[in-house]
């Protein structure tokens, strides 16, 4: 059990002061594509993808670690990422990062995350489950990707990573944009770990390089998998009120790690206040994370369990329900940014024309 | 005309999405304060500012997770 808690713990930690140094949230990654039209953090994240998915398929054909076939259950993860991805708005935080704001202070993310458990321990032992067999009923073929198209998992480790590269190079050949920064303070290593704005591409691959450790850390424990948010979120929460201490396993010690490490990162930089969202958005951040953890359970992963490692794997499951999050994040950042910024930007236009209402 | 926005207690995007109505409001040389305690919003706000074309003309921390950027519209 020792081992359960201080290797749990260890990885949410480390994972946790990362995002929160690195800003690496994947509602922005998605949602800064279609908003703003800027993919440096999607980037970010296919940097993570693609170094975890060398680091794992290594670890794996050395016989380190096992990746176990998943199902591919394509409503699921249609349906439940979709979403997934209008909760994640909603919420204003991924399942991820709603863990590291959680730690940052903000009392919205704490409210989504209890939305977050809440329906994800429905969906996956509670009122809701019926639901949940009812829509994974329907299964694809082949858990892998490489499966279906006959050909090693390296064919697929190997052009993704092409295609990240060329992706890199082309952000980094770009006329770089200089954008002021805040005077520094610190200096040496406290500059760099507590104040230093960390590029996207960097944290990128130290979260790749995370999510690879995660592997090994969690099978010792006797947990096969990678890292992962919902299930073990969802846990915690079922020990907390049934006192069953099955599901106190490596990932629910991840996921508080996630808050610690954070919480660390943000105390040291100066980063950390108890900050109240004002009654409506506090609302919409429970509904999103309710719309979140219903749609992470049936899909079987959120932004993490899906977004980073099982498109890492390359499987189905992980490259459908993928594209379905970021089109449900789209599909609810229309409504709530895009339109709003149009309106308001059209505003001046009608006064001047004298048809202000 | 300077006006003086104060969004704390808002996330991401929603600092980004007040400040550009604002700016859609005022004109050419005008300066617009933002207070604001997203941390991701540190970094997004004065890149948004920057890619539209707007001046910064301070940015500084102004306690424990709270900052204030100044911005001049160009255009």
């Amino acid at each position: 059990m020792l081992l359960v808690v201080l290797l749990g713990l260890a990885c949410g930690v480390s994972f946790g002061f990362v995002l929160q140094r690195g800003r690496f949230c994947w509602v922005s990654a998605y949602r800064d594509v279609f908003v703003m039209r800027d993919t440096r953090l999607f980037v970010g994240t296919m940097i993570a993808i693609a170094v975890q998915s060398m680091g794992v398929y290594t670890l794996s054909s050395f016989g380190i670690i096992r990746i176990p076939p998943l199902p591919f259950t394509w409503l699921g993860a249609i349906v439940g990422g979709f979403v997934f991805g209008c909760g994640m708005i909603l919420a204003g935080g991924c399942a991820s990062g709603s863990w590291y704001r959680m730690g940052e202070g903000l009392l919205g993310s704490w409210i989504s995350l209890f939305g977050f458990m809440v329906s994800a321990a429905a969906v996956k032992f509670g009122v809701l489950q019926p639901v949940y067999q009812w829509i994974t009923t329907p299964k694809g073929n082949h858990p892998f990707l490489y499966q279906s198209l006959g050909v090693s998992p390296w064919v697929l480790v190997g052009l993704f990573t092409l295609l990240t590269l060329i992706a890199v190079r082309s952000h980094l050949r770009r006329p770089q944009v200089r954008v002021p920064s805040l005077p520094p303070r610190k200096q040496g290593i406290a500059h760099v770990l507590f104040e230093k704005r960390w590029h996207p591409f960097v944290t990128g691959a130290i979260v790749g390089g995370i999510a690879i450790l995660a592997w090994p850390l969690s099978e010792v424990t006797g947990r096969i998998g990678g890292l992962g948010i919902t299930t073990p979120s969802a846990h915690l929460l079922g020990f907390l009120v049934t006192g069953n201490t099955k599901m106190l396993d490596w990932g629910v010690f991840l996921v508080l790690g996630i808050a610690i490490g954070s919480f660390i990162a943000a105390k040291a930089s100066g980063e950390f206040r108890w900050r109240i969202p004002p009654a409506k958005t506090a609302l919409t951040n429970l509904g999103g994370g309710l719309l979140m953890g219903f749609g992470a359970a049936l899909a079987g992963g959120c932004n993490i369990g899906n977004g980073l490692v099982n498109t890492s794997l390359f499987t189905w499951q992980g490259w459908v329900a993928t594209p379905a999050i970021i089109l449900g994040c789209w599909f609810v950042a229309y409504w709530q940014v895009i339109r709003p910024m149009r309106t308001s930007a059209a505003l001046p236009i009608r006064v001047a024309a004298g048809e202000s209402t | 005309m300077t006006k003086h926005l104060e969004v704390l207690g808002y996330v991401c995007p929603f600092p980004i999405v007040e400040a550009e109505k604002a700016m859609a409001q005022l004109t050419v040389d005008d300066e617009l304060i933002v207070d604001f305690d997203c941390t991701q919003a540190t970094e997004s706000l004065p890149r948004w500012a920057v890619q539209n074309g707007h001046q910064v003309t301070a940015f500084e921390q102004t306690g424990e997770a709270q900052w204030r950027i100044c911005l001049r519209k160009i255009k």
